[in-house]
């Protein structure tokens, strides 16, 4: 059975995959962040949008094609994700 | 005997609620969690309610000194616990139960079948028993998923609080025995289990308020 995955944990891989798993320097594309979030494309847009306005990701144009990075307040963000998780883990809960 | 380890649990309880909420709080501000904010609120009601309860006792020992505190303010503060409590089961209920079943409404309405009538203290110490267990019942299925180490202490914590609730409940049964202080004890030792997991948290790497 397929795993529940929370509003914010879905945020926690995104911007996982745009610190860890970068196809190139320039940024990851939508597709590939679709593929590596496993989530739609109608979904990840409006997160994105929401990512890149909170100054968490840095939009990168290039070649005509959008390509996401993350901003040093996106890891500080990420690493806040991380404690809290296992800050909730210990009282059973998912943040 | 009984007063001191009144004020040492209830001290033990405000410092460690409180504690546990301003983790939760810091939190909830880096990350902006709902379950983050509903343990902020657990927790800041539960260190609120004993903080009230050990007030009472100061007042009566250094101001009153009528030889017992006030109905009103044990009531009222394990009334405040008992929101601190509900709001961690409720916690594990919208993990548990959403989205995935309706099976909620039938496990929501088994405290009002449970709760006692006799009076409105022991209401409160029967909720918080049953919301207690049900915590301590929730994290250990937690544990069982994730393995996390911390969960056993914190299941243990809600366990031993839970525990404490029944016996203290169980002490106006038999007045004059030991009971009731054996009820502080373990309400003390599972409030430090419950600290336990939470005292490990890097928390020293966390910028607060660094997203405004």
């Amino acid at each position: 059975m397929a795993e529940y995955r929370t509003h914010m944990k879905i945020i926690g891989d995104i911007l996982a995959t745009t610190r860890d798993d970068l196809q190139d320097e320039d940024g990851a594309s939508v597709t590939y962040l679709i593929r590596k979030a496993n989530i739609s494309h109608s979904r990840i847009s409006t997160i994105l949008k929401t990512l890149v306005s909170q100054g968490l990701l840095e939009k990168v144009e290039n070649q005509g094609s959008n390509k996401y990075k993350i901003s040093q307040p996106g890891r500080e963000f990420l690493q806040a994700y991380y404690t809290f998780t296992n800050f909730a883990d210990n009282f059973g809960l998912n943040i | 005997m009984e007063f001191l380890l009144e004020n040492i649990l209830n001290l033990v309880g405000f410092l460690v609620g409180l504690a546990i909420g301003i983790m939760s709080y810091i939190g909830f501000r880096n990350t902006g969690s709902p379950t983050l904010f509903r343990l902020t609120i657990a927790f800041f009601s539960i260190s609120a309610g004993f903080f009230i309860i050990w007030s009472g006792y100061m007042v009566e020992d250094f101001i009153t000194k009528t030889g017992s505190v006030e109905r009103w303010i044990q009531t009222l503060g394990i009334a405040i616990q008992t929101v601190g409590y509900f709001f961690i089961a409720f916690s594990h209920s919208i993990k548990s139960f959403f989205p995935k079943s309706s099976y909620f409404r039938s496990v929501g309405i088994i405290p009002l079948f449970l709760v006692s009538s006799v009076q409105l203290e022991h209401i409160f110490r029967s909720v918080s028993f049953i919301l207690l267990a049900y915590g301590a019942i929730e994290t250990m299925l937690s544990y069982f998923e994730n393995r996390n180490k911390g969960a056993i202490s914190v299941a243990v914590g809600l366990g031993l609080l839970a525990l404490g609730e029944f016996v203290g409940w169980y002490s106006f049964v038999f007045p004059e025995s030991i009971l009731y202080s054996v009820s502080m004890i373990i309400k003390i030792g599972g409030l430090i289990a419950l600290f336990i997991p939470v005292s490990k948290v890097p928390l020293t790497k966390i910028k607060f308020d660094d997203l405004e």
